[in-house]
């Protein structure tokens, strides 16, 4: 059975996915969630594939019912999740009954929220991706009014000693107040900032309030290029640091342009790229120099606990008795099934 | 391979660039090697964006590193036979262009830099058949070599915020035409009044990396009857 959020309120929110992989040869920026790591975990608390479509707010309110009963989850930026008035967790799988309202309020600081729920939606695709592309006019824009189909519906999944938080994972959640600390290793056009290139690391940087997905725009101490020849253009990767002319600094993001004839001072370490996703223009941004091996190594641990995150996931709804309802593997290890049965499942 | 360089970009990119002194050669290198990954697909390999003389190779640092990627790259290209075309049989389009006026507000502009008239400029855009060297930013821009100026043409000073669909421009020694709405920092010299982005096709524009493309002068009224209609590549006799 399959179901739709009604949407009710909404100002800047989009389904998206982690990207358009295929998009970049072909000229088509990569685009999808800006915030990857918090995409990723909302999938995998509610046991869909971490690429799957995710709803991407931004900024403002967001406020839908669900026609069916679904499970979802909300990660990202801070905001005040309430489930028919009632304050659910973020970073948590939360099931919502058919009829019920949810409603997302007051981001208090960072960027995006992302809601996730089991099964994903059934959006339109361009390329294999629904990560809306603002040039070539293509996306799934939520607007008061939209219904969102769901592809599967879960019957509801209840603590009946509580009633209100299903469990608690202690999901690592990223800090997005203050000064953002930007890991960056050396571009490969860094020789042509000789003797500016460090200005980067010695000055803090405040965010533009010109910045959006296609990139970031700065202002501090800028470094100065020593050349000035053409450079014809060349494909450049998302998290490019450039200067252009101008006055500010550039930072793409994962809706810019495939090419660019500019040179490349230094490129932000990915998982930094979630967290320059989730500034706000005013917040400043502190870069701090890295290695590609330790941009490498840093990588392999948040995989690492992602995949960690998805067993412990796996685990607990096998206690649950719903892993075949959501598509997972019945296995339950031994050491976990004799903590089962606090729970239970309404159908 | 010889006159090779390989640079590293982050965790998640290499830039694999030619530098063997011979352009041709060098862009059929890459995009050789740009192919030769997409069959192999590695795993973590996400995609190639080939261009002129260089191609950024990129993968998820999530799921491999530069080192492996690197060790796959470095093998296809010690296979790759960089004389060899990278098309048997080029596709052939002709792009029907409006010239100055509205539809080019640069063209004058272009024509003082160069210290040419507007009319040499135009001869001169439309002399050649032009080589997609690659598809580019926005939208799958068939990226050109440049007509024979005198002299590169700077990019604007101040970038227009919005360049309309079917835009032709030229910018350095590189020229273009816009599939999709966007900003742009290159001079538009005149405007085509065929679509060529099809959001339904993949790849959603026509004409890909080793086809020709060239550009014939229309009037207002030739505009107007073609307006928006598909590009699309010429029959060709086998």
């Amino acid at each position: 059975m399959s179901g739709a959020l009604l949407v009710t309120e909404s100002r800047v929110a989009v389904v998206t996915d982690l990207g358009r992989a295929r998009g970049p040869a072909l000229g088509l920026p990569v685009n999808g969630a800006l915030d990857q790591y918090s995409a990723r975990v909302g999938n995998i608390l509610v046991a869909n594939d971490e690429g799957a479509p995710i709803i991407e707010v931004t900024a403002f309110d967001l406020a839908f019912t669900a026609d069916a009963d679904v499970l979802l989850a909300v990660t990202g930026a801070p905001m005040g999740v309430r489930v028919d008035g009632v304050p659910r967790p973020m970073w948590e799988p939360v099931s919502v009954r058919a009829g019920q309202s949810v409603s997302l309020a007051g981001m208090t600081e960072g960027l995006r929220t992302y809601v996730a729920v089991h099964g994903g939606f059934d959006v339109p695709l361009l390329l294999g991706s629904c990560a809306p592309d603002t040039v070539a006019g293509f996306g799934t824009v939520l607007a008061p009014g939209t219904a969102l189909p769901v592809r599967r519906s879960i019957d509801p999944i209840v603590n009946p000693y509580f009633d209100m938080s299903l469990f608690n994972l202690d999901v690592l959640v990223p800090y997005l107040g203050g000064d953002a600390i930007i890991d960056v290793t050396d571009g490969p056009d860094a020789e042509q900032f000789a003797g500016t290139a460090d200005r980067l690391l010695r000055e803090p940087f405040t965010v533009t309030a010109k910045s959006n997905h296609i990139g970031l725009r700065l202002t501090g101490d800028l470094p100065v290029r020593r050349s000035t020849e053409e450079v014809i253009s060349r494909g450049v990767p998302v998290g490019a640091v450039e200067v252009p002319p101008g006055d500010e600094l550039l930072v793409l993001h994962r809706g810019r342009g495939v090419t660019a004839g500019y040179p490349v001072l230094a490129v932000v370490a990915p998982l930094s790229l979630d967290d320059l996703g989730q500034v706000r223009p005013g917040q400043r941004v502190r870069f701090r120099h890295s290695t590609v091996e330790q941009a490498e190594r840093n990588a392999r641990l948040w995989r690492d606990r992602l995949d960690a995150l998805r067993q412990r996931i796996g685990t607990i709804y096998s206690c649950l008795g719903v892993a075949a309802q959501l598509g997972l593997p019945e296995a339950v290890p031994s050491a976990a099934a004799d903590h089962t049965i606090a729970w239970e499942v309404h159908s | 391979m010889n006159g090779i360089e390989i640079a590293p970009c982050g965790p998640a990119a290499l830039r694999v660039t030619g530098v063997s002194g011979d352009r041709e050669r060098d862009w059929r290198t890459v995009h050789h090697l740009a192919r030769g990954l997409a069959a192999e697909a590695p795993a973590g390999y996400l995609g190639s964006i080939p261009t002129y003389e260089s191609v950024l190779v990129e993968f998820d640092a999530l799921a491999t590193t530069g080192a492996r990627i690197r060790s796959v790259v470095d093998a296809l290209l010690d296979a790759i036979d960089a004389d060899a075309p990278l098309s048997e049989r080029p596709r052939r389009f002709t792009v029907p262009v409006v010239y100055g006026g509205e539809h080019g507000p640069d063209l004058d502009d272009v024509a003082r830099l160069t210290g040419l008239d507007a009319a040499e400029v135009v001869r001169l855009h439309g002399e050649p058949t032009y080589t997609v060297r690659c598809l580019g930013a926005p939208g799958g821009s068939p990226m050109l070599d440049g007509p024979a100026f005198p002299v590169p043409v700077p990019r604007l000073a101040s970038p227009r915020t919005s360049v309309p669909v079917g835009a032709i421009s030229v910018a350095g020694r590189q020229a273009t035409l816009t599939p999709a709405v966007a900003p742009g920092g290159w001079c538009v010299i005149g405007r085509t009044p065929l679509r060529v982005m099809d959001l339904t096709q993949e790849p959603p524009v026509p004409y890909r990396p080793g086809d020709t493309l060239r550009f014939r002068a229309i009037d207002d009224a030739e505009f107007a009857r073609l307006d928006g209609a598909m590009l699309r590549a010429e029959e060709v006799l086998a």
